[in-house]
């Protein structure tokens, strides 16, 4: 964030709040009201939701708690976009509104509206919950409080982004996924479920991987990466959600689900010809019976078209296959040995 | 004439082929010269990078060390594919291990990777290096009566740490050119959302919906085409399009063009030249 | 469900552990979280520094006596030495249990949790997270009592106990999303609601909700409130929002100016200048902006924090929080210009009174971390002492109310009362002819406690704050409520709160008047040292009559005797 000398000498200046407002009581659908009030240089969108609501529209309604970005309260989307409004400069959102000195309020999508700018958190502790969201030690209760877990710096690393979360859900406003299917997983509990399943002190890495892995899960993530360019604390959720995918491989092996069935076809089709052989694709993910009865229509047209991928034969490798199958191979030897050293 | 390696997508070499065919036609045009790079392999599509992290930093280390090897920046046409070779430079340039690594295998075909070619996206080239004003005045018909959705795609955009070009929440690169080749870009909220593309092997159905919901927008708002700069969103926008709006409920289709199509259309091309009839939607 | 064998209120560090313990004693009772906001929102993720617990991980020879010693000096000699006992002797298991059920504590290099050095503290014991110390022990008590299964009613507003004669019978409260009030009859309550320095508004670092809800409930039960004038402020609150700039802004070498470019604090502590004790400080920007040397805007009346002789390049790679800060809540780029700051209040060390088992005086009803007052920070609060009384007396209350919880009969509370309730609310939504705005008066109880009952107190300064907390608290029977909503009408619950607050504010401002003396946070310029002889006791305040009456309780004193607090 930039302060530029424009807004330095520009101290005051009259700001409308186009607000989003439903109140179930009365209103049958959604609509926006307009508060035009002087704001000067300084003041987060927060404070002049706050001034609206004191001294313009007291039934103007959205929650608020630290005001210090920490609680995740006021997560909203002002001007499209999802983020914390107590961190929000009403002067940063004016340089990006659409209308000149309009700022638009709006509640978060994906979670179920209450009133006004408030939404329904619920479903997210459910996920939360669905997928084992916390560490179940290994310690027995009796023996808690008597002595430390040794945690060293290598493995504190690979959680300490992820602990910054403070469920604010803008990734869950932000997720394409969630957007079609309110069922999926979400950004912010694949973020939380892989913290703890790179957790040594937790037991349950191969359960909550096991669920990880059903439908509507991991493998449902379309890569979008909204979640992680929305998040407040600029955590990289797609690092996580990358990181369960690998983990799962690994772990369950390469067949386990479509999801990786897809992922495995990269690996061994790059090795086998350098390219992607995508006319056998679907079938590799979803088996014959889905790839006939879910793509034979579409099929027909583009055999019409030409726009049939090359079946495998036809598919031409890239120039300098043999040098690069055998450094490919000697990586995977390579990969062999880390795994070795790394299981010791 | 500015010369660049050209990295061949698997999907620009097997289904939209139509994509480096109009390259071919315009380059010359603009005073730029692609030099297909047939060493090009697969760069795992962000997919590989997880599957096998060493194995994606070899297979990219190779790509970008061909177009070093010529002394030419890597130009890519598909968003994907941007992303992905432009994530594995930066986790190469940040570790002189993986570095290392990656250069003792890439011995065996003498290459050696230095870190020194950019990895840009074709729309890029065309606006940061052939020039709107350029552009503008090699319009042969300009797309003047024509209202445009720009559909940017996600992994041209985001993560920014990786690209950096444009604004993920407000991108501008694709209207400049669309208005430098005297189309009307019309504010289209899907601009910078999702297709659906890497789901729709393993959740269909929402990769649809997510598909539904950009092309019912740009309906809406009396589109008379989509410009992707990204084969995989136009493989689901165009090709998926009958079922991604039947899903919807929606009776109506439009025709959706690659950025390199929309350039050769205003260069004078004609559609069938341009392989415009391949699309599922005409 | 209901009735409940424990309701706790509150779903903070207090509240969590309360509940994990509670389920842990006995798994078979029966114990609902309620809480106004989703647990993970609650002030305890705004702890930033650590938790004290002499570990010995980083200082070999660190102990639990030296902890106990610097936390009885560090409360100015008010705290119960007992209950500092207790809080100082649990620390290392509480810290190693935390860390059992999966806190992220930073590490040493021998992989042990890693403690760094902390104000008024011998040895460096101050166990941390990074710089998200509060959040994370949050996040995990959330997680643990999600995995035990805990019943939450998130988003629940109390409003009373219900009282039988000396027994609590449960509590009532508002359902938020709805509006309805709820009976949540119950064998024992622990209200474990958090602090009530919010009274002084955007003079106070807390979250918004910080306003003694069960301190303000307990008391209207009758319960005795402890030491409720000991407010601690802290030097650097930003002019607006009244939010922290730490310490780390001057420990890098930060200035701070007055209105004449002067780096006044020459005048106050010349050797150690900015670094001076945090009370010392305080008292100095407040003297420079009471004699006219501060600067002027509409937000008040202000001191500049100047970083910006540090240069960028500093700024950005040893401060990169605080300027994030000064630029998100000031609207100002600490690398351009200076941060206006001033004092701010941020720690109430006051609250119900309970015993070292967490019990109040009304059986049944239990209290624990910010909101009670054991007490184990006496007049003054060590840095790293808040959390780890929020987890060492939270986990102890819940165990003790799961004890003794089946010693009680099962309450039960009638529709009528609810009832009552319900038009109580109602009727103060809508006051007939004139009516007063929440806003005006809250804002005239953070200015009057700020200005009266502040840092600086004496008589005069006193008397004026209590008449006017107790005029504003007549002017409150005309406020009215203008969202008419009962779906999440946040309007009512500001109202509410603001109510919490107003009867707070007059046992503060009654204990800062009557405790003629100066003792930890308690300054008073007409009575400026302490005094053991009249004044080495807690006061008690309790309602009677609807007005408070002050009482006083002995110090529980043990090895320590009394001594002059240098450092």
């Amino acid at each position: 964030m930039t302060v530029s000398t424009d807004q330095h000498k520009e101290g005051k200046r009259d700001v409308t709040f186009r607000v989003f407002r439903f109140n179930p009581q009365v209103d049958s659908k959604s609509y926006f009201d307009d508060y035009t009030i002087p704001v000067e240089r300084g003041i987060t969108v927060l404070r002049a939701l706050n001034y609206i609501k004191e001294h313009v529209d007291a039934s103007v309604s959205f929650r608020a708690f630290c005001q210090a970005g920490i609680c995740g309260s006021c997560g909203m989307r002002v001007n499209g976009i999802s983020m914390l409004a107590c961190t929000t400069q009403v002067w940063d959102m004016l340089a990006k509104s659409k209308e000149e000195g309009v700022i638009k309020v709006e509640p978060l999508r994906n979670l179920p509206l209450i009133k006004d700018l408030i939404v329904d958190m619920d479903p997210l502790v459910d996920k939360m919950k669905h997928y084992s969201n916390w560490v179940d030690s290994t310690m027995p209760e009796s023996e808690m409080g008597k002595k430390e877990f040794l945690v060293s710096e290598e493995e504190f690393l690979k959680y300490d982004k992820a602990t910054d979360c403070i469920l604010c859900a803008s990734c869950v406003s932000e997720c394409s996924i969630l957007r079609a299917n309110k069922e999926y997983v979400s950004p912010a509990v694949l973020l939380k479920s892989y913290r703890m399943n790179v957790d040594t002190r937790d037991s349950m890495h191969d359960l909550r991987l096991a669920e990880l892995v059903k439908d509507h899960g991991v493998w449902d993530c379309t890569h979008c990466y909204r979640c992680q360019e929305s998040c407040v604390k600029s955590i990289p959720i797609m690092d996580a959600i990358h990181g369960i995918r690998e983990d799962a491989l690994e772990s369950r092996g390469m067949k386990d689900t479509s999801g990786a069935k897809h992922a495995e076809a990269f690996m061994s089709d790059i090795e086998k010809k350098g390219k992607l052989v995508e006319a056998t694709l679907p079938f590799r993910t979803n088996g014959v019976l889905w790839t006939m009865q879910n793509l034979l229509p579409m099929a027909v047209k583009m055999i019409l078209k030409r726009r049939t991928p090359p079946p495998p034969p036809m598919v031409k490798p890239s120039k300098g296959i043999k040098a690069f199958r055998s450094e490919f191979r000697e990586m995977s030897e390579h990969v062999k040995q880390d795994h070795k050293s790394h299981k010791k | 004439m500015k010369r660049y390696a050209y990295y061949l997508s698997c999907i620009n070499e097997s289904m939209t082929k139509e994509v480096d065919r109009s390259i071919d036609l315009w380059q010359k045009d603009l005073g730029i010269e692609l030099v297909k790079l047939h060493e090009s392999t697969c760069c795992g599509g962000s997919n590989l990078d997880y599957v096998s992290p060493k194995h994606f930093a070899l297979v990219n280390a190779r790509n970008i060390a061909y177009a070093e090897k010529m002394g030419l920046d890597l130009v890519v046409s598909c968003n994907t594919c941007l992303m992905t070779i432009r994530t594995a430079k930066k986790k190469l340039d940040e570790s002189p291990e993986l570095k290392q690594e990656v250069n003792e295998l890439l011995k065996k075909e003498g290459l050696e990777y230095h870190g020194t070619s950019e990895v840009r996206h074709l729309l890029w080239v065309l606006i940061d290096d052939v020039g709107l004003e350029t552009i503008r005045q090699k319009v042969k018909v300009p797309l003047k009566d024509y209202r445009i959705a720009p559909f940017y795609g996600c992994h041209i955009l985001r993560p920014s740490s990786v690209l950096g070009k444009d604004n993920p929440l407000d991108p501008s690169s694709l209207d400049l050119l669309i208005e430098a080749l005297g189309g009307e870009t019309i504010p289209y909220e899907h601009k910078n959302r999702c297709c659906g593309f890497h789901t729709l092997l393993v959740a269909e159905q929402e990769s649809l919906n997510v598909a539904g919901e950009a092309l019912e927008e740009a309906l809406r708002l009396k589109a008379d085409f989509i410009v992707t700069p990204c084969p995989l969103c136009h493989t689901v926008l165009d090709g998926y399009q009958a079922k991604a709006l039947k899903q919807a409920g929606i009776k109506s289709s439009i025709p959706v063009f690659h950025l390199s199509e929309m350039v050769g259309l205003a260069l004078g091309y004609n559609a069938k030249q341009l392989g415009i009839k391949r699309h599922i939607v005409s | 469900m209901k009735p409940f064998d424990i309701v706790i209120v509150g779903g903070g560090g207090a509240g969590l552990y309360a509940a994990m313990e509670a389920m842990k004693t006995n798994p078979a009772l029966n114990i609902a979280v309620l809480s106004k906001v989703y647990p993970n929102r609650s002030h305890t993720s705004a702890a930033q520094g650590g938790a004290n617990a002499a570990l010995a991980n980083k200082a070999k020879d660190d102990t639990v006596e030296m902890h106990i010693f610097d936390t009885i000096k560090g409360s100015d000699y008010l705290a119960d030495q007992d209950a500092v006992e207790v809080l100082c002797s649990e620390a290392p298991k509480i810290i190693r249990e935390l860390e059992n059920i999966g806190t992220p504590w930073s590490r040493l290099d021998d992989n042990t949790i890693a403690q760094r050095p902390f104000g008024g503290a011998g040895r460096p014991r101050c166990c941390y997270c990074a710089d998200k110390t509060g959040h994370t022990i949050l996040q995990t008590l959330y997680e643990q009592c999600l995995k035990k299964g805990v019943i939450f009613f998130n988003e629940y507003f109390a409003l009373n106990l219900s009282v039988n004669g000396s027994r609590s019978k449960g509590l009532i409260a508002m359902n938020m999303k709805t509006g309805a009030v709820e009976a949540f009859p119950a064998r024992t309550v622990i209200f474990a609601t958090g602090g009530y320095a919010k009274m002084y508004w955007n003079r106070s670092s807390n979250a918004a909700g910080n306003t003694g809800d069960g301190q303000a409930i307990a008391y209207r039960a009758g319960i005795p409130l402890k030491d409720m004038e000991f407010v601690q402020f802290h030097p650097t609150g930003l002019r607006k929002s009244g939010l922290l700039v730490t310490e780390g802004a001057r420990g890098e070498g930060g200035y701070l100016l007055n209105k004449d470019g002067e780096r006044f604090m020459s005048r106050y502590a010349p050797e150690k200048m900015e670094l001076g004790p945090r009370d010392l400080v305080s008292r100095s920007l407040e003297t420079e902006i009471l004699q006219g040397r501060g600067f002027d805007s509409p937000a008040g009346k202000y001191i500049h924090l100047d970083l910006t002789h540090l240069g960028a390049d500093l700024i950005k790679s040893r401060l990169p929080q605080i300027r994030e800060m000064a630029m998100n809540f000031e609207g100002v780029d600490p690398i351009l210009e200076p941060i206006p700051v001033r004092p701010t209040a941020h720690y109430s060390m006051g609250g119900i009174d309970t015993d070292n088992y967490g019990r109040t005086v009304m059986e049944g009803v239990y209290a624990a971390g910010e909101s009670a007052c054991v007490s184990v920070h006496g007049a003054n609060r060590l840095g790293g002492n808040s959390l780890l009384d929020i987890l060492v007396f939270g986990r102890i209350a819940g165990h003790t109310a799961a004890l003794e919880a089946r010693k009680f009969e099962p309450a039960a509370i009638s529709e009528d009362e609810v009832k009552d309730q319900l038009a109580e609310l109602r009727s103060s939504m809508q006051p007939s002819g004139h009516y007063e705005r929440y806003g005006e008066l809250r804002e005239e109880l953070g200015q009057t406690m700020a200005a009266n009952v502040g840092i600086y107190r004496e008589s005069s300064l006193l008397k004026k704050g209590i008449a006017e907390v107790a005029e504003l608290k007549e002017r409150f029977k005309k406020v009215r409520v203008s969202d008419s909503s009962d779906v999440f009408n946040t309007n009512l619950l500001q109202v509410l709160e603001l109510k919490n607050m107003l009867d707070l504010a007059e046992t503060v401002a009654a204990g800062a008047f009557a405790r003629e003396e100066s003792r930890g946070s308690h300054t008073r310029t007409d009575f400026p040292t302490r005094d053991d002889e009249k004044w080495h006791k807690h006061t008690m305040a309790t309602l009677i009559d609807g007005h408070v009456k002050l009482g006083e309780k002995p110090v529980t004193m043990g090895r320590y005797e009394l001594q002059e607090r240098t450092y």
